[in-house]
């Protein structure tokens, strides 16, 4: 599984790092110090997947992802955030980015969504592979190769990350998870993620369901302890 | 009624501390009644003995020529007159002579309202209660009916005794009628060739003047009562305007924080003219700059934070690498990079602790004079033994050498140091640095200049601030983005003004004025006066330009 993954960072050793674990993956990387290099290049090919800084100078990530999306509303983009209020912007616009980690990130934690971003990405292109692997509960769908989901046959746009958090709270329905619990199988290869990420992705989720069922309220918040995915009553 | 439980209820007793001075008043008047009895006595007295006299000078007590005598006085005295033999039985009688001729009525009663005795109305009668009450303890006026024994008929009074036995008598007895009048007896002894023969009897009510009493006395009482009203009503008032905006601010003091000690909200400024609309703008004004000052707190600690990220996910993603190659070549450039971004994390704490200690400790530390040239001369000489024969020349050009600034040497040094520091960084090979110091209108006026590239349009308001980083080119990550905010935050501190402005035909120049401190052996000197000599520019400003 190869593919050009662009890396866009203003600091010199997050994108060099970063370069080099992918390249030993054995992906092709190029990378950019700003948004205006990277949208330069751009222009005449585009990537297969970009991993971004928000805070950048000239040209941010975020007007960087505004311009991709405008020639392809399918391009992968992981956001790589530093602030707290920052990662809720991004979580709160409806920009289209598929992740978003924290900094200080784990590498591997990248890699790992580098892979699954890039796994969705041959599974779309190549529809009719027949040992699909589903889980559902009740009117809920997850399809755990593709990382995509569905609630009532209509597909959830789904970030990797949410992707992860909603199937470790609907694999066992009426159980209460932690935040911690919640943290470790959303984010498998990070140690250092806050539990207000949580919050923020739980929050997100709601969002998105809603968005296709206004009625929707399986996710419970279960104060002081976590949440949980709500047993069918019917 | 909380509101009325501290402030008012002092004012309340003020206020009626004051309203009893009219209470005093009426105490006074008792003195004043203790005179007027004094003198109606002396008046009867001396009625007593002008009869006495004129008995004794008959030589003989009969009553024809006593009532002779009394019939002559013509009835004009107030007083009843009575003349007893050496038994006490009446000889004569004034009030048996007729009616007594009209006594000069005070004009009849001013106001009809007054047919009612004064000491007889119900205000009175409440008023003088406690009087009443206190002087019933007191000796009581002996009752009129002793004057006269019951069986003979003879006038056997104290009084009359006493002037029998030749001394003077004195009583007062109150009339068992309906107003309780008093009497004023008085007893006078006759001597007839040297023997007591009789004794002249005067009485008189204190009617007359006790009426005129009892009025002063209402009227004293009612003006009490209208002061008590008043009083009652003034602090009602001063409660309403003192009080309750004192509990309103008190209650908002209390809700201005949360219970997590945040600030929630602050005092709307008043526009009351008055010391509480005073102390209400100084509260809002103190929670506004509180405020102020906790977001300044929060959103620093937030930028620190953000700050601390990127050389930490360097760090982070870093050696997490150098763990996973095999080649000791990568390897040690992992932990290279890994190194380096430790380095700039000791820099970014550094100085932003640094920047905090000014923030907090600035006005604490010495300020001792400075004198700003030979501080600039030694860092311009360091900075020119650092660049070597190399790229950069450093000059410094000085027109106002005596200047002096009050400030630390420390705190000056860090200030010019990374105006340098930023100029040289700026400076392309070959560039020079010019530093001008001059002192003029109380000010020293410092400018760092480069020719370097300069700064664009769009970043020029933010390049003082915290953690504002730009560069041209090359790696901004060396920069912390706090230099220049460090040298804004001493500036400020001392009360000077920092500024950025393009240079032609290229580069930047930075701009420091500090006021000049005045001359600590001259005596102060007004303002505008002080060092003449040391403000003018000297006309041979010498360039250094080895």
């Amino acid at each position: 599984m190869s593919g050009t993954v662009a890396i866009v960072e203003d600091e010199k050793t997050i994108r060099d790092t970063v370069a080099f674990a992918l390249r030993r993956e054995g992906y092709q990387v190029v990378a950019y110090a700003d948004g205006a290099a990277a949208w330069e290049s751009f222009q005449r090919s585009l990537p297969d997947l970009v991993v971004l800084d928000i805070i950048m100078p000239r040209m941010d990530g975020l007007e960087l992802l505004r311009r991709i999306r405008g020639q392809s509303a399918t391009l992968p983009v992981i956001f790589l955030t530093s602030r707290d209020e920052e990662f809720d912007r991004v979580l709160g616009l409806e920009l289209g980015g598929d992740d978003y980690l924290c900094k200080p990130f784990s590498m591997r934690e990248l890699l790992a969504r580098v892979k699954v971003l890039f796994r969705r990405l041959a599974l779309a292109a190549h529809p009719g592979d027949d040992a699909e692997q589903l889980l559902e509960v009740g009117r809920l769908t997850l399809d755990l190769r593709r990382y995509t989901a569905a609630w009532d046959g209509s597909a959830l746009p789904l970030t990797v990350t949410e992707f992860m958090i909603l199937h470790a709270l609907a694999k066992r329905p009426g159980h209460v998870k932690t935040r911690e619990q919640l943290m470790v199988e959303g984010y498998p290869h990070d140690t250092f993620v806050s539990d207000r990420t949580i919050d923020s992705h739980i929050k997100r989720l709601r969002k998105k369901f809603v968005a296709i069922d206004a009625g929707f309220d399986r996710i419970d918040t279960v104060y002081g302890l976590g949440y949980r995915w709500a047993q069918e009553t019917a | 009624m909380s509101a009325l439980s501290r402030l008012p209820v002092r004012l309340l007793a003020f206020n009626i501390l004051l309203v009893f001075l009219p209470v005093a008043g009426i105490l006074f008047l008792d003195t004043y009644e203790h005179h007027l009895l004094d003198a109606q006595e002396r008046t009867m007295s001396q009625e007593g003995r002008l009869l006495a006299a004129a008995l004794e000078a008959g030589g003989d007590l009969d009553p024809v020529q006593a009532r002779a005598i009394l019939v002559k006085l013509g009835q004009r005295q107030l007083a009843r007159l009575r003349v007893v033999d050496d038994a006490g039985a009446v000889l004569a009688d004034s009030a048996l002579l007729g009616p007594r001729r009209p006594a000069p009525e005070p004009a009849a009663s001013p106001t009809p309202a007054l047919r009612v005795p004064p000491q007889q109305r119900l205000l009175y009668l409440i008023g003088s209660l406690p009087f009443r009450l206190l002087r019933g303890a007191g000796d009581q006026p002996e009752d009129e009916r002793d004057l006269i024994d019951a069986d003979t008929g003879t006038l056997a009074g104290a009084e009359v005794r006493a002037a029998l036995e030749g001394r003077y008598g004195a009583a007062t007895r109150v009339l068992g009628d309906a107003d309780r009048t008093v009497m004023l007896h008085i007893a006078i002894p006759i001597r007839i060739d040297g023997e007591v023969a009789g004794a002249v009897v005067v009485s008189q009510s204190t009617r007359r003047i006790m009426s005129t009493l009892y009025a002063v006395r209402l009227d004293v009482f009612r003006v009490f009562l209208a002061s008590l009203a008043v009083a009652v009503v003034l602090t009602l008032v001063v409660a309403t305007t003192i009080a309750r905006p004192l509990a309103r601010l008190r209650q908002r003091s209390g809700e201005i924080l949360d219970r997590r000690g945040r600030l929630t909200g602050g005092f709307e400024p008043s526009r009351r003219r008055d010391e509480i609309g005073d102390l209400e703008r100084a509260l809002a004004e103190l929670t506004r700059r509180l405020e102020a000052h906790l977001r300044h707190t929060e959103s620093f600690a937030a930028d620190v934070a953000h700050e601390f990220r990127n050389p930490l996910a360097s760090i982070r993603t870093a050696t997490e690498m150098a763990l996973e190659v095999e080649d000791p070549e990568e390897r040690r450039r992992f932990l290279e990079m890994a190194q380096r971004d430790v380095a700039r994390m000791e820099r970014l704490l550094s100085e932003a602790r640094e920047i905090s200690r000014i923030d907090a400790h600035l006005d604490e530390e010495d300020r001792g004079p400075v004198a700003v040239e030979a501080l600039l001369g030694g860092l311009v000489e360091s900075y020119r033994l650092r660049s070597g024969n190399g790229w950069t020349r450093f000059e410094l050009e000085a027109a106002g050498e005596r200047a002096m600034v009050a400030g630390s040497a420390d705190r000056l040094t860090q200030v010019f140091d990374n105006l340098l520091a930023n100029a040289a960084s700026f400076s392309p090979p070959g560039g020079t640095v010019v530093v001008t110091l001059r002192a003029a209108a109380g000010q020293a006026e410092v400018v760092v200049a480069d020719d370097g590239p300069g700064i664009p349009e769009e970043h020029r308001d933010r390049i003082f601030a915290r953690f504002f980083s730009w560069r041209p080119e090359g790696p901004a990550a060396e920069h912390t983005g706090l230099g220049l905010a460090i040298v804004r935050a001493i500036v400020e501190g001392y009360g000077g003004r920092v500024s950025w402005r393009p240079r032609h035909p290229n580069g930047s120049e930075f701009v420091v004025t500090l006021p000049l401190a005045s001359h600590p052996a001259r005596s102060p000197a007004p303002a505008g006066a002080a060092e003449p000599a040391a403000r003018a520019p000297l006309p041979d400003a010498h360039r250094d330009t080895r």
